[in-house]
């Protein structure tokens, strides 16, 4: 279970901030330190590798049985949300199959290894996130074609920056592989996640946004690369469980026998769901 | 007239073994900072940082420091401030990073903020409070860690003196 993490943040610096931020480390002393950090919304990841041998996707763990309480965030009387988040890692667009188990996560983000995997991702894949290669020297480059494409369909681009802090070799990649990035997609539909597996590994808000300089992103798009824009992901990922966006259906508690003869009967003569 | 602007960067040192480690001083951060800023930018940010650059304030109790650069390339320090993965202190290492809450013109508009801050921190944590001894010296923590006797003389004087610094 790997760690990355999405920041949102959306006020200014008056009021506390309001931050998504997506992290992965479930103990609640990192949890408290993205409340005082100002993060609002956070998501686990939980990352799959497609290329080994016949990888099970499982279920996420439920957000409740983690964590008894929330901690409220900074500056807001909301208690921080979590959420759940998949990475695929697959160098094959066969390997990546949307299934009835990436429902389960809210967010799903693919990791492509090869330029066909980035352009298949970019145009036809259902994901909500494409993370770009931190860690290692970019196997291929960014063309115009696929990221224009991406940007038209709400796809965002994802660069973690816990690599950068960890380690100097990893900081140049990171930035050489960011600037890239960037000049292909003029810092559109950009966030910045962290991969933090410790509590120590993250960073507040605005030091964040200012990293989005080194990585050639102007004042404003650092600032909306972690706030509207993982919002905009998060609402994205919703999306993806509604009809088209407008029809949103909720699990409603019925009783065991009802669900039984429900689960034998074929999808289309199920009875139709409350819709809100 | 010819002023030399700056800039003052309120950061809050966080660290995770909370108040053994608070025996932090202002070499410490210093030294660090301008570590974290010659990795980062080379020798232009080493050249950069040496100008104008001091740690004006700094809190061991709450772990807020005050850091004052030039106008013209604070943001350089700025951007090198996330890459501080730990102090050292008399041959200690502690572990930490540096959260920037705001960056101000002026010292005294760091403490407007920093007055809003606390008092936000207060609401936060006085409900966590399992016992009143412990509340009481939650609001001594925040009270004491203003430098109010600076505020006090600062208001009294005429506003053409107060930034000057």
């Amino acid at each position: 279970m790997n760690l990355s993490h999405d920041n949102l943040e959306e006020s200014t610096k008056d009021n506390g901030n309001i931050d998504c931020a997506n992290q992965s480390l479930t103990s609640p002393a990192q949890q408290s330190t993205q409340t005082s950090l100002g993060y609002s919304t956070v998501a686990i990841n939980y990352v799959v590798d497609l290329q080994q041998k016949k990888q099970e996707i499982g279920k996420p763990k439920c957000v409740l049985e983690l964590f008894d309480t929330f901690p409220i965030v900074q500056g807001k009387s909301r208690p921080i949300k979590v959420l759940n988040r998949l990475t695929v890692v697959a160098s094959d667009p066969s390997h990546f199959r949307p299934n009835a188990e990436y429902k389960a996560y809210d967010l799903v983000a693919v990791y492509p290894t090869t330029e066909k995997l980035f352009h298949a991702a970019c145009m036809t894949f259902d994901v909500d996130i494409i993370c770009v290669a931190v860690i290692e020297k970019q196997p291929f480059f960014f063309k115009r074609s696929p990221i224009n494409g991406a940007i038209e369909r709400g796809v965002f681009f994802e660069i973690s920056y816990t690599p950068a802090i960890r380690d100097s070799t990893m900081r140049r990649y990171t930035i050489a592989n960011a600037i890239s990035l960037m000049e292909t997609c003029k810092g559109k539909n950009v966030i910045v996640t962290s991969g933090a597996e410790k509590p120590l590994e993250l960073r507040g808000p605005y030091d964040i946004a200012n990293l989005g300089l080194l990585f050639g992103l102007s004042e404003g798009d650092g600032k909306a690369a972690i706030s509207t824009n993982c919002r905009a992901v998060h609402l994205h990922g919703e999306t993806r469980k509604t009809a088209l966006g407008i029809v949103h259906t909720m699990k409603k508690d019925q009783p065991l026998t009802e669900r039984q003869e429900e689960e034998h009967a074929p999808a289309s003569k199920r009875a139709k769901i409350e819709t809100v | 007239m010819v002023r030399l602007k700056s800039r003052y960067l309120l950061c809050e040192v966080c660290v995770s073994d909370r108040r053994n480690l608070s025996l932090l001083d202002d070499r410490a951060i210093y030294t660090a900072t301008k570590a974290a800023v010659a990795r980062a930018h080379g020798d232009y940010g080493a050249a950069l940082s040496s100008l104008g650059f001091s740690v004006k304030y700094l809190n061991a109790h709450t772990g807020i420091v005050f850091l004052r650069c030039r106008k013209s390339h604070y943001r350089l320090i700025w951007s090198a401030l996330p890459f501080i993965t730990s102090l050292e202190n008399r041959g200690q290492r502690v572990p930490c990073f540096l959260n920037c809450l705001h960056v101000g013109g002026t010292i005294r508009t760091c403490q407007k903020f920093l007055v809003r801050y606390n008092t936000q921190q207060l609401h936060r944590m006085l409900p966590l409070c399992q016992s009143e001894g412990m509340q009481w010296s939650a609001l001594f923590l925040y009270i004491s860690s203003l430098p109010m006797h600076g505020f006090l003389i600062a208001d009294n004087m005429p506003s053409n003196l107060v930034n000057f610094e």
